[in-house]
């Protein structure tokens, strides 16, 4: 499938979202005034450290935050397009939808592959009913043509329909799990998947597994895959852009080859040079100085000044707004983005 | 895998088979029950000779000597056979399904009998106030834990540890006195009895009616002593149940509130309490002990509580027996039943 181009509609388009969590300190911030364009068919990756907010974004998109969550501020317009990926003109802000509209646009319009999908199950219900139960919630298929449906997803995610169909989840292993997991998010071809984690506390082999799924599925179906993830190299492999989150906020956006081969934010940097390879030599290989940030009590100006090697006065009072560097398509939020690649990149190509 | 059986004793494959197991340990729990009963009954002070003469001096004012020998003729026992003798005579008669005869209270008349004839009433008031007990206690758990920290689970789980923490006993005198004395909203002889006098037992409305009159007061107690146990319970089980993973997936899905409050947290944070449900039975049949004495209510436990008062040893080993057996069976069926709900405790032999 090729890359859309940034002229067509997005599915969904995220605008000055604002979520805060209510803990016994105070208000936290964990996403701060986030703009991000959820394009048409793209696959679209939030990498980030833990804590950074992204599972936040995640959950904010889907509104299936916690209740100790309120997000503050921010829309999130969606849109449905027909097979051909015309734009049909509906479109809505999922933050005004009432609960009824709520529960029919979840699973149905975006659905999410979560990060414990060994618990994503319920325990006394067999794979068949869970599936039944969420395609009756939808007014979807139901029995021999639903059986079929299933069958058929199975296949694509690499199951034996047969073995799972009637299955108890405790009878499937974490990475059979995670597999029906995936096809149940494929049930109601929703335009939009979000995997939340979709390859952590899974072994190397059965990450692998997901991950020729993943991109098999991207092949042969038309969906906007989000990915959320803190694995670099799964990104590079899946994802057509990329998005740093740092602190509630993107401070970094391109496609991936521009992201990999010339990142600009210096958070980015450190995340890439954090990585061991193969060709690098160990001494190379450097982890970000410092922890995240405090959400409650966040540094003043850029949020990642006191851990970059390049912070000068003006990072401490302003915080750089997301901007163009190289080009129009990629974006950094950093005011020394010029310097950020020639000083901190060990070895440039 | 075959040849792996062959070479196994048929004992080895006795003792691994599940059924068998189980059967044998019900009737090892029932052989230690049955024993200790039997000697806990002879080892408390006084036996029924000693009693009905401490009785016949205190109520017509015979002498001692002259209260022995009338005590002697009315019971004509032989209480001095060695313990051992009595014992095994005892577990003779049971193997073969004779609990022997009452000393005291029905002199005569079989054990057997006796209890049959007011278990029907105990398990009937018993089991109503469970039933209801554990349904509104399973519901108001779920509601508790749905609003949790909002002011209606504040006063549910307060009223629910405040009225767990007072005794049955005293939950019957007070309602007693408040339904029967103060306000007189029941009348007192429906507080007394398990039927009016002059109803015959039946499928009549009449009698329906009537019983569960009888039972309302009592009913009322043990609903009252069990309910604030279940909703605790159930209020802590639907809290941890909502923060699975399952349970957030589950609204991902889309699942209307309701299927997801009864098919993914109400069968999961109800499973544990479906264990406790069987253990409770016995715990209340023991409990009835006291409540039916208050009550005048004809079963099992009035029964105990004078056969206790007499001593008659015979009616009290049924009684203990028969409790044993409901406990051991109500067990049985709560495993069956946890099993049906709980596919992961499900015994894989029994699966293709």
């Amino acid at each position: 499938m090729s890359i859309p181009s940034q002229n067509h509609p997005s599915t969904l388009s995220i605008r000055n979202l604002t979520i805060e969590y209510q803990v016994k300190r105070g208000a936290v911030q964990a996403v701060r005034n986030l703009n991000l364009e959820i394009r048409y068919g793209e696959s679209l990756a939030l990498i980030g450290e833990s804590g950074s907010g992204k599972t936040t974004i995640g959950m904010g998109m889907m509104r299936l935050l916690p209740s100790t969550a309120r997000i503050a501020t921010g829309e999130m317009i969606f849109r449905r397009f027909d097979k051909a990926g015309q734009a049909t003109g509906v479109e809505f802000d999922v933050m005004k939808l009432n609960e009824r509209e709520l529960r029919l646009f979840r699973w149905k319009d975006g659905a999410m592959v979560f990060q414990a999908a060994l618990n994503a199950f319920n325990p006394v219900l067999k794979i068949r009913d869970q599936f039944g139960d969420t395609a009756r919630a939808h007014g979807y298929l139901q029995g021999e043509a639903l059986r079929k449906r299933a069958y058929e997803l199975f296949g694509l995610v690499r199951l034996d329909p047969e073995r799972v169909w009637n299955s108890y989840p405790h009878e499937l292993s974490g990475g059979m799990r995670q597999r029906v997991l995936i096809a149940l998010g494929l049930l109601l071809d929703p335009p939009m998947l979000i995997l939340d984690e979709p390859t952590t506390a899974l072994d190397i082999l059965t990450q692998r597994n997901i991950m020729d799924v993943l991109k098999d599925l991207r092949g042969k179906l038309n969906f906007s895959l989000v990915f959320i993830s803190h694995d670099l190299s799964l990104a590079a492999e899946l994802a057509d852009r990329i998005a740093t989150v740092y602190a509630g906020r993107i401070v970094e956006l391109g496609n991936v080859y521009d992201t990999f081969q010339n990142p600009q934010h210096p958070y980015t940097i450190g995340l890439m040079s954090a990585v061991p390879t193969l060709t690098t030599h160990r001494d190379h290989v450097s982890s970000i100085p410092g922890s995240p940030p405090d959400l409650i009590d966040m540094p003043s100006g850029c949020k990642f000044h006191p851990r970059c090697p390049l912070a000068v006065e003006q990072c401490k009072r302003e915080e750089p707004p997301l901007i163009p560097t190289t080009d129009d398509e990629h974006l950094a939020a950093c005011w020394r983005w010029m310097d950020a690649k020639q000083k901190l990149m060990p070895n440039p190509k | 895998m075959s040849k792996q059986l062959e070479n196994k004793s048929w004992v080895e494959r006795v003792l691994k088979h599940y059924i068998t197991r189980t059967v044998a340990k019900k009737f090892l729990i029932l052989w230690v029950v049955v024993t200790l009963s039997f000697l806990i009954v002879r080892a408390l002070p006084g036996n029924p000779v000693d009693i009905m003469v401490i009785n016949l001096m205190d109520s017509q004012n015979l002498s001692e000597d002259e209260a022995r020998t009338r005590a002697a003729s009315l019971l004509r026992l032989d209480l001095n056979a060695p313990l051992h003798e009595q014992y095994f005579d005892f577990l003779g008669n049971l193997v073969r399904g004779d609990l022997g005869e009452s000393y005291v209270l029905a002199r005569g008349k079989s054990v057997t009998e006796i209890v049959f004839q007011r278990l029907p009433w105990t398990l009937f008031s018993v089991g109503v106030s469970l039933l209801i007990s554990f349904t509104l206690g399973m519901f108001l758990g779920m509601l508790a834990a749905y609003k949790r920290n909002s002011l209606l689970d504040q006063v549910l789980t307060n009223f629910s540890a405040m009225i767990g923490a007072v005794p049955n006993t005293l939950w019957a005198i007070i309602l007693v006195l408040l339904l029967g004395v103060v306000w007189k909203v029941v009348p007192l002889n429906l507080m007394r009895g398990s039927l009016s006098p002059g109803i015959k037992p039946g499928f009549t409305l009449e009698f329906v009616v009537d019983l569960f009159k009888h039972w309302a007061v009592p009913g009322l107690v043990y609903v009252l002593t069990t309910l604030g146990g279940w909703m605790l319970a159930m209020r802590s089980n639907t809290v941890s149940v909502l923060g699975d993973d399952y349970v957030t997936v589950a609204r991902a899905r889309g699942l209307p509130d309701f299927r997801i409050i009864t098919a993914y947290v109400g069968r999961n944070a109800s499973l544990p309490s479906v264990t406790a449900l069987a253990i409770s039975i016995g715990f209340l049949l023991g409990g009835s002990t006291v409540i039916e004495f208050i009550f005048v209510y004809q079963g099992v436990g009035l029964l105990m509580s004078q056969a206790i008062t007499k001593r008659d040893y015979p009616v009290m080993q049924g009684i203990l027996l028969v409790t044993t057996i409901t406990v051991i069976i109500s067990t049985a069926i709560a495993d069956l039943l946890y099993g049906w709900l709980d596919p992961r405790i499900r015994i894989q032999g029994n699966e293709e």
